[in-house]
């Protein structure tokens, strides 16, 4: 926890109350695998369930060096991903606004990149494009998939230019990706902010 | 064996003389103040030292707790996080704005799109919105009733002791005199309203009706032990019109009808329940449909309706929320009573769920088992609050007018106003209601595509 908190000033309570919503998830175990999210009943019907729970255990996410997927993971570990959604604060600098803008978009970046080689390609993207449009049972493969391809181009046009007809475009790098994603304010957006507590009103 | 026969009559004698005295004070102290609805005020004073009780004990917990270095969670009843009230197309439409400018009528996939689903993800993982809802509040200090404290540990002998002291009383005292009352109390009206039910129609019918009705809720008030503060009586309901209230428990039938005349609304039941409600509607016109019945909603708003409009009958009592909600929050009230054209009396329930917790779970416990809960916790306090009535307005539909009374009913007894159907208890999250959010963004991306691919 120590190493947690020069990053943020979450309090002890929501702390305490991430802590119980880790127990709960977890039965009382120390560490939380894949299998534990499958009781949360409103998470069934989020398109990118998938991605989101593999999120969870992304190392890159964890900030562990090593790559790949964890299998299992302590409420540290749960901590650090849910740091990801923390809140702007009001006194920080250029710097540290920056910095805290590209973790965001990095977390959201490594949910693109499921092969971890740094860049997004086309089928990445069609994956991606395919999981957010499955709730419609009545849209076609194809449909997706030139969706997709669309977008990828657009895509490639942001971000390098013109094309000549032999070149191929290799994917989406991090670089491009925050390109993207300039002008849009997502320090502001991404995040989960806790609600302050009031007390059971008394009746006498 | 000659010694034994004197000692068995005398215990015999002991037993029988401290039977009577007990009958006596009881009748003295409970049953004839219920009859003529004053009080001596003994239960006020009860109340006042169960809640010095309940602070010492709270105080030794959190003073253990802190020697031992036990983790002390206090929990949270509303929510952790603070939803985004917006839907989903407003918070897509508003990224892509601040984003690359584009112009809206031609959006397609953008990468961002992928953020509000993310982030809705996150947010269900940190906390989940219904099921919080329906099981019981938990309490940050203690009341010396284990069902209700998780943190319940060996802290110290006067705290046990303490504890057991409460099980003896609560159970080999309390219990036995509240099940006494109740049996009274119900068996006064089952057999008073038959006999009212005798007399011919007119005025005195109404009067001793009126009286018997109000004299058995008044001793099953008391056979609950319920401490009950009312505000506002200058709005109680009056005839013609419908009372309608948030739902926690049967009891709140009981709370209200001790403080005024109501016709009551209900499905016919079988056993013990189908025996009184026959004999209630021999005494004053209540409203009790059959279980068939109750599924053809044109049937029940036509009988509702014929009531209401009859000015001489009474204020009809509706929950409508339809189930039992545990006390922190309103849930979604059902349109049909207020499709009705009828006044609208709400009144606002609160439960104080220090002294005994008053939700029902229906799906956890039956009806038994939940009155004997009841009739060993300490006592049933709460506050009703009668608010001024409202008459659904010219532009107004019945379901902007429910969500009006609701909101004040929830603002009133400071309960959180919630959207989501109560029938959720039940049954797993409406599908579609999910689904919608899905085919909503898929319809944004494909159908604005296909626009685009035809021109």
């Amino acid at each position: 926890l120590s190493a947690f908190s020069p990053h943020s000033p979450v309090t002890s309570e929501q702390i305490e109350h991430l802590h119980r919503r880790f127990k709960q998830l977890s039965r009382d175990q120390l560490t939380i695998r894949k299998e534990n999210f499958d009781s949360i009943p409103d998470l069934e019907f989020n398109p990118i369930r998938g991605k989101i729970v593999h999120a969870f255990f992304d190392k890159r996410n964890l900030r562990q060096e090593s790559d790949g997927l964890a299998d299992e993971i302590n409420f540290e570990d749960f901590l650090t991903i849910m740091s990801y959604f923390r809140p702007i604060e009001m006194n920080m600098d250029e710097e540290q606004l920056d910095r805290f803008r590209k973790e965001k978009l990095k977390f959201l970046f490594h949910m693109y990149d499921s092969d971890h080689d740094g860049k997004i390609t086309l089928q990445e993207y069609r994956n991606v494009v395919e999981e957010l449009l499955s709730g419609n049972p009545h849209l076609e493969k194809e449909s997706a998939r030139s969706i997709a391809d669309g977008a990828m181009m657009e895509a490639a046009s942001i971000c390098v230019g013109q094309m000549g007809p032999d070149q191929v475009y290799e994917g989406i790098t991090f670089d491009d990706f925050l390109k993207m994603w300039q002008g849009i304010d997502i320090e502001t957006k991404m995040h989960v902010r806790f609600l302050t507590m009031e007390t059971i009103a008394h009746c006498y | 064996m000659f010694l034994l026969l004197p000692f068995d009559s005398l215990v015999v004698n002991l037993l029988g003389i401290s039977i009577t005295v007990l009958f006596t004070l009881l009748l003295v102290f409970i049953i004839v103040p219920a009859i003529f609805g004053v009080s001596f005020g003994i239960r006020k004073v009860y109340m006042k030292t169960l809640l010095k009780i309940f602070q010492w004990a709270t105080l030794r917990i959190e003073r253990g707790a802190k020697e031992k270095n036990h983790p002390l969670y206090k929990p949270y009843v509303n929510g952790i996080i603070a939803k985004e009230p917006m839907s989903l197309e407003e918070e897509i439409k508003e990224i892509r704005r601040s984003g690359s400018g584009k112009s809206l009528d031609a959006p397609e996939f953008e990468l961002s799109d992928i953020f509000y689903f993310c982030r809705k993800g996150i947010e269900t993982i940190m906390d989940d919105e219904v099921t919080k809802r329906f099981s019981a509040e938990e309490l940050e200090s203690w009341n010396l009733l284990s069902r209700t404290n998780y943190n319940f540990q060996y802290i110290s002998l006067r705290l046990t002791v303490l504890w057991g002291l409460g099980v003896l009383i609560r159970y080999c005292f309390l219990l036995p005199l509240r099940v006494a009352l109740a049996f009274t109390g119900i068996s006064l009206l089952v057999t008073g309203t038959t006999v009212v039910g005798y007399l011919p129609n007119g005025r005195c019918k109404e009067f001793l009706s009126k009286h018997v009705h109000l004299m058995c809720y008044r001793i099953c008030v008391r056979a609950l032990t319920a401490i009950i503060t009312y505000h506002d009586r200058e709005n109680r309901p009056r005839n013609g019109g419908i009372c309608v209230a948030n739902h926690t428990s049967p009891i709140d039938v009981i709370i209200l009808a001790s403080d005024g005349y109501y016709a009551m609304v209900g499905q016919v039941h079988g056993g013990l329940m189908g025996v009184i409600q026959r004999a209630m509607v021999k005494a004053c016109p209540h409203v009790w449909f059959e279980r068939s019945e109750v599924k053809d909603r044109h049937l029940v708003a036509k009988r509702l309706t014929e009531h209401v409009q009859d000015k001489s009958k009474l204020p009809i009592l509706i929950f409508p929320e339809g189930t039992c909600i545990n006390n922190t929050s309103v849930m979604m009230f059902k349109k049909g009573s207020f499709e009705i054209g009828a006044t609208v009396y709400p009144v606002a329930i609160k439960y104080d769920p220090q002294f005994g917790d008053a939700f029902w779970n229906s799906s956890k416990y039956g009806m038994v088992t939940y009155l004997l809960r009841m009739m060993t916790s300490w006592a049933i306090v709460c506050s009703v609050w009668y608010l001024p009535p409202m008459t659904r307005q010219p532009e107004e539909d019945a379901v902007q007018f429910a969500n009006r009374v609701k909101s004040a009913i929830a603002r009133q007894g400071g309960l959180v106003d919630l959207l989501w159907d109560g029938g959720l208890k039940r049954e797993k999250v409406k599908d579609t209601f999910k689904e919608e959010q899905q085919k909503l963004y898929s319809k944004m991306i494909v159908g604005n595509h296909e626009d685009r691919s035809r021109s």
